[in-house]
């Protein structure tokens, strides 16, 4: 099979010169900064690839709607006695807070997204979200599923919103045991494969002592998660630093790849600590009886 | 370029994205879109191809949010280097594109490699011997049955 060219002399050149140009582009496409390579995925997912995030996010709604109504009922079921029982909780917290002359808690507000994700290379650890700033979503705002964290906000529009989740590189979050004995910081650690993928908590005491099964919560440390909210369990130790910290594998609540709904916490959410404006005591003048 | 070619790297782009961004099949649809582009840029030549190539990346980046540009590079020179294999062989015998579209598919993938951030990527040993050459035999037999396809239709005609 001997080829055969098409073009000669001048014009084979030009072409072969444009090629280079683009190819030039290409490079600079790589090295843009931050701001102009959000605008060329933006006009992109808002153009070309409108209609098909669209039947990807039509689907991802049906796949929900067709749920088991029994598991949805059970699901349903098994969350009134917990409010019931919150209920008069609440009121004790805020007899107690204000006893104490401690601020309120700001009120929790989420507003309910569809998650969509794309098969294409280099969209790992990405989703979109259906709700954007006329949703009242802001950069760095939780996304959390029924079962815990899934990920978070990381750039908003009119329409939707970007974020990404806990197997992405930059993802880090405050943790702590629901009982506050250990704290620390919960990163993603890639494996051999995308689905080796965990987590992993890092800068615990070097005596603490947590064993498989013991779970993590958000601690609510640095602003953006708010307290409470689950990410996973221990699944064993991973290393120790010379009698300063211990690191423990995480095993997720949440697997990405499965969530087609989620909450986002828009609005500062509860039990952020910012400032640790809650550990700040002005006691009240209390008659006594 | 005939209106049958366009119509077919037409038919492979919009499956391409029905299968990925649509149904986010992932790894389990096979690359349509580096079949198109090596199958229009024999006809486009080398300036062309790359164009194709680069827009066609900047699809494929839209939700890429660590190594935007990757997708792009590796299409455009994928599309540029396609279009000169017209230089060297004509033709369109299922043995040669089966070959052209699995080594195509493999350098896509080394070339994407070589412009992403290494704390996002994969071992390259893993990339070039195991993965990419399975997804390039995987994107070649459903190229091969596009073609096909095609080919059936404009003999009936």
């Amino acid at each position: 099979m001997a080829g055969q060219p098409r073009h000669t002399g001048e014009r084979r050149k030009t072409d072969l010169l444009l090629a280079v140009g683009v190819i030039l582009g290409s490079l600079i496409v790589l090295n843009l900064p931050p701001g102009p390579q959000r605008a060329m995925r933006h006009f992109m997912r808002e153009t070309v690839l409108s209609p098909f995030i669209g039947i990807n996010g039509a689907i991802a709604r049906t796949r929900e709607r067709a749920l088991d109504f029994d598991l949805l009922r059970t699901q349903m079921d098994s969350l009134v006695a917990p409010v019931a029982a919150q209920r008069t909780l609440a009121e004790e917290n805020r007899q107690l807070r204000n006893l104490l002359g401690l601020k309120d808690r700001p009120s929790h507000r989420v507003t309910a997204v569809t998650v969509i994700r794309a098969g294409t290379p280099g969209s790992e650890s990405t989703f979109q979200l259906d709700a954007g700033l006329d949703g009242g979503i802001s950069p760095f705002n939780a996304v959390v599923t029924e079962s815990g964290l899934l990920g978070q906000v990381q750039e908003v529009f009119s329409r939707y919103s970007m974020g990404y989740d806990w197997s992405h590189r930059d993802f880090r979050v405050s943790a702590m045991t629901p009982d506050g004995r250990a704290h620390g910081l919960v990163e993603a650690v890639r494996g051999g494969f995308r689905e080796q993928d965990r987590l992993v908590l890092r800068g615990t005491a070097y005596l603490s002592d947590l064993g498989p099964g013991d779970e993590l919560v958000t601690s609510g440390r640095g602003g953006t998660f708010p307290r409470g909210i689950r990410i996973g369990w221990i699944s064993g130790p991973a290393e120790a630093s010379a009698g300063w910290s211990r690191s423990y594998y995480v095993e997720p609540a949440v697997h990405p790849g499965a969530v087609t709904h989620a909450l986002v916490h828009v609005g500062g959410g509860a039990g952020v600590t910012v400032a640790a404006e809650d550990s700040v005591f002005r006691p009240r003048q209390v008659d006594p009886p | 370029m005939r209106l049958r070619l366009i119509l077919l790297c037409t038919t492979l782009i919009v499956t391409h994205l029905v299968l990925h961004v649509a149904l986010e099949l992932g790894p389990v649809a096979p690359d349509l879109v580096v079949v198109a582009l090596l199958l229009a840029s024999r006809s486009l030549g080398s300036s062309g191809g790359a164009v194709l190539g680069f827009v066609l990346g900047l699809v494929e980046d839209a939700f890429a949010t660590i190594s935007f540009g990757a997708n792009v590079f590796a299409l455009t020179v994928v599309g540029a280097l396609g279009a000169r294999t017209r230089d060297f062989f004509v033709g369109d015998s299922i043995p040669f594109l089966a070959v052209f579209f699995t080594l195509g598919k493999w350098s896509r993938d080394l070339l994407a490699w070589t412009a992403s951030d290494p704390a996002a990527r994969l071992p390259l040993g893993d990339l070039a011997l195991v993965e990419s050459p399975l997804l390039g035999l995987y994107a070649a037999a459903a190229g091969l049955v596009f073609r096909v396809l095609f080919a059936r239709r404009r003999g009936n005609r």
